[in-house]
Order: C-alpha cells, then structure tokens, then sequence
C-alpha cells in the first residue's frame, strides 16, 4: 500500500480535492502537479479522486433519472397557488409568527376546500410545565400545519374510521359528536404531526369551509384549564374532563368558538 | 431554526417580493431537490413530505430571497435545514453513526496497491451500480459528494447548505470520493 512517506504530503492532501475539480490557482495547481510527479501515493490520491469524479461526470444523466410523481408536482404547483389564494389570512398571522421564535417551525395555512377531518397523532412539547397559553400557542402551531399539510395530501377520513383509530391508539372510546352539519362542521382527513415530545390526539373539522382543531391531551396537563384566549391569532377554548385535557382551536370569533366548544363537550369525554 | 437567507438577508419592505416568476423558476427545481431529498431521506414518502415542506417555507420567505442570487441553491439550503431539524425532532429514530471511527476508515489509502491506469477508468460501472454506491456512503460525506458531483454546486453553496466550514466541505467531498473508489474497485473481478 502507498505511504504518504514524502515531505509536504500532509500540505498536498487538502489541495487534491480543487486540484481535481479545476478549482486552484495557477502557483497552487502548479505545486500539485510537481509533488505528484515525485510521490506515489499523492498520485494515487489525485488518480483515485479524477477517476471518481470522471464517473460521476459521465454518469450525470443515468443518476438525474429519478424524477419526482405527478403528485408531487401538482402538490407543490398548488402550494404556489394555494399561498396566494390565501393571501387574505397570511399577513397578519404570518407577520405575527415572524416577529418570535416561531417563524421557523411553522407554515402557513395555504389550503385548498376539499378537507373535511382529520384525525391524528400530533407531539406536543412538555405540557407539564408551561403555562395554558404556552400549550395554546404549540397546538394553534399544529393546527395550521395539520390543515397545511392536509390540505397538500387531501386525506380524507370517515367519523368510524377516526373513532376507531382513537380507539386504538389511545385508548379512547370516543364518540364523535352526531350531527355535526347542523353546526356548519364537516370531518377531515388524518396525518400525523411531527412535533414535540407527547402524543395527543388531533381531530380536525371545517366549519363553515374553515378550520378547527379539536387536540385531546391524554393525561391532564393543567390544572384549572377552563378558560378561551386568544393566540397567534386564534381562538383556543380549553377544559378538561376527567383525566383528558381538550383544546378547540379555530380562527374565528371567541363566541363561536366557545359555542363550538359547547357543542363538541356535549358528546366527547 | 431559522432559514438561512431569512436570516442573512434583510427584509425587503412593500409588495411584490414574489411573483409568478419566483413561482415558475421555484417549481422548476423540482426534480433535482427530490433527488436530492432522496438521499437525505429513508423512504420515498419522506422525501416527497420534505420537498413539500421546502417549498412550503420557500414560498413563504419568498420576500426574504435576494433577486438576482441563486434561487435554486436557495432552495437547496431550505432543504438541507428543513432535513437537518426534521433529524433533530426524530433523535430518537436515527441511527448514531461513529464518525471518528468513519472518518478513520476514509483515511485509508485506496485499496489493492496495485493502482493501474486501467483500475482507475471504472468505465463499466453502471448507474444503478453508482447509485447504490453513493447512497451507501455515510451520511456527511454522500450529501457533499452528490452536491458537488451531480448537482454541481460550489464549494461555498455548499458549504451554505450544509452549515459547515469551506475546508470540511471539501474534506467530506474528498473522503466521499476515495470511499467510492475504494467501494468500486472491490466490486470489480481481479483482473479487470
């Protein structure tokens, strides 16, 4: 095997990488070129890194093959469209996100009208010990994302199918409130958020063609949680039953979304 | 944390940050950042909800882009961050590499001490050959070589997208390049 036995080889080694890719200066490229003449193992070096490089360049097109789905495109075609569609709604919330730490965790809610619920399981950062409004700030931040990215993927879920997956995933033998059209709500589809350390259940409605958040906390997060305030924007109404923390989220007047709130209670436990 | 041009270029003020222009020549970058995503990612799925998400912070810190700059190495740079806090969030799920114990490996001369202009030509090494080589590189020196190497980016775009020193850049670029080789050279027969 080639030693690196020859004085400047420890100097040589950083300039084999630009010496290959032409990106030297003249006096440098010149004092590679001389050191290889003489030292085996630098020549291997440059040899080993030009053949690579070489295949690499001949093989551009064979690994520019894969190509991103039709879907993919068209999500991403409507992401452009839906940004500007929901121009109505971006600048005051989104400016509001800017100014604090939050502009980089959170999207803005560009959707198009085909959702109707959602359910899923979204990570929360540790509840226990932040304060009600802390945790209202993290859902609504998962509330638009969920709808954001829901509204990419048109997932679409029927009310069994989210009883069920609450049942299973966390123990909860809920029963999703009847008749929610008389109310102007309509059930969404479900995708999991990426966020935070807890588990909570996500279900996501419309109403009247906009978006609320219904979050269960399996565990009882706060204590007196009973309250309405208004984060990033939103409306958050919050009351715990038992062991179970909820939190409604929807950017809408505070008397419709307690109202709401009302109607959802009734039925969920 | 935040998108690095975000940060880096100031805010400029009044309408019109972005248009139908922005929207075409954005969506035009596509495939490459899929590709790209691919190797950042385990799974197609993964990838396709990282484009997604680029595109989605891309078209939102539209104003904060600085025309006449490279929109797409923008692009690639809201990709690797989105991919890099996508790992932070997911710890739990990522496998720890040694990366002392793999960048000793690196080091090592190519193999074979039998280094022959003909050993060197690896004309018939295939695509889905090379593909698979480059993808079974670590994952700092795979990211730095197939920016370079495929989607040709500079050495200081890179470094940009990959939040890391000029001199690491071409470290990782230059150990990734003699990884491939060496990995190469050992699918070929003998006497090749």
């Amino acid at each position: 095997m080639p030693e690196s036995s020859f004085p400047g080889c420890a100097s040589i080694d950083p300039l084999v990488t630009p010496y290959v890719d032409g990106e030297l200066a003249a006096a440098e490229r010149q004092i590679v070129r001389a050191h290889v003449q003489v030292c085996p193992a630098c020549l291997a070096r440059v040899s080993a890194e030009q053949a690579v490089q070489r295949l690499m360049a001949e093989s551009k097109a064979s690994l520019r093959e894969e190509q991103a789905s039709s879907a993919l495109r068209t999500k991403c075609g409507a992401l452009a469209a839906g940004m500007e569609h929901g121009a109505d709604i971006r600048p005051r919330v989104l400016d509001t996100l800017a100014r604090g730490t939050w502009r980089a965790r959170l999207v803005p809610l560009a959707l198009a009208a085909t959702l109707v619920l959602i359910a899923a399981s979204a990570f929360i950062y540790q509840l226990t010990a932040r304060s009600p409004r802390l945790m209202a700030a993290e859902l609504t931040a998962d509330h638009m994302k969920c709808f954001a990215m829901n509204g990419l993927l048109g997932t679409h879920q029927a009310a069994a199918t989210v009883e069920g997956s609450l049942a299973s995933g966390f123990g909860w033998q809920a029963h999703l409130p009847d008749g929610p059209d008389r109310e102007g709500l309509a059930l969404v589809g479900s995708r999991p958020c990426l966020y935070g350390e807890g588990r909570v259940a996500h279900i996501m409605y419309r109403h009247n063609g906009r978006p609320v958040s219904l979050f269960m906390l399996p565990r009882k997060q706060m204590p007196n949680a009973d309250a309405t305030m208004r984060v990033l924007g939103h409306e958050a109404a919050m009351w715990s039953v038992g062991d179970r923390t909820f939190v409604l989220i929807a950017r809408e007047a505070k008397s419709e979304v307690e109202h709401l709130a009302t109607f959802v209670r009734a039925s969920l436990h | 944390m935040g998108i690095r041009g975000a940060k880096t270029t100031p805010k400029r003020q009044g309408p019109g940050g972005r248009g139908p222009a922005f929207d075409v020549e954005a969506l035009s970058h596509v495939d490459s950042l899929y590709r790209t995503a691919r190797r950042l990612t385990r799974t197609p799925a993964d990838a396709e909800d990282l484009v997604q998400e680029t595109y989605l912070k891309a078209f939102r810190a539209a104003d904060s882009f600085e025309p006449g700059t490279n929109l797409r190495a923008w692009l690639f740079t809201i990709l690797h961050n989105s991919a890099r806090n996508r790992a932070r969030d997911r710890a739990r799920d990522t496998v720890a590499v040694d990366s002392e114990a793999v960048e000793r490996a690196a080091q090592t001369q190519p193999a074979g001490g039998n280094v022959t202009p003909e050993t060197l030509l690896m004309r018939d090494t295939l695509g889905p050959e090379l593909q698979a080589a480059i993808d079974a590189l670590p994952e700092n020196f795979r990211q730095a070589v197939w920016l370079r190497d495929v989607e040709e980016f500079s050495y200081a775009e890179i470094a940009t997208m990959l939040d890391a020193p000029l001199g690491t850049v071409m470290s990782r670029i230059s150990r990734g390049r003699r990884l491939l080789f060496d990995h190469l050279n050992h699918l070929k027969p003998v006497n090749a």
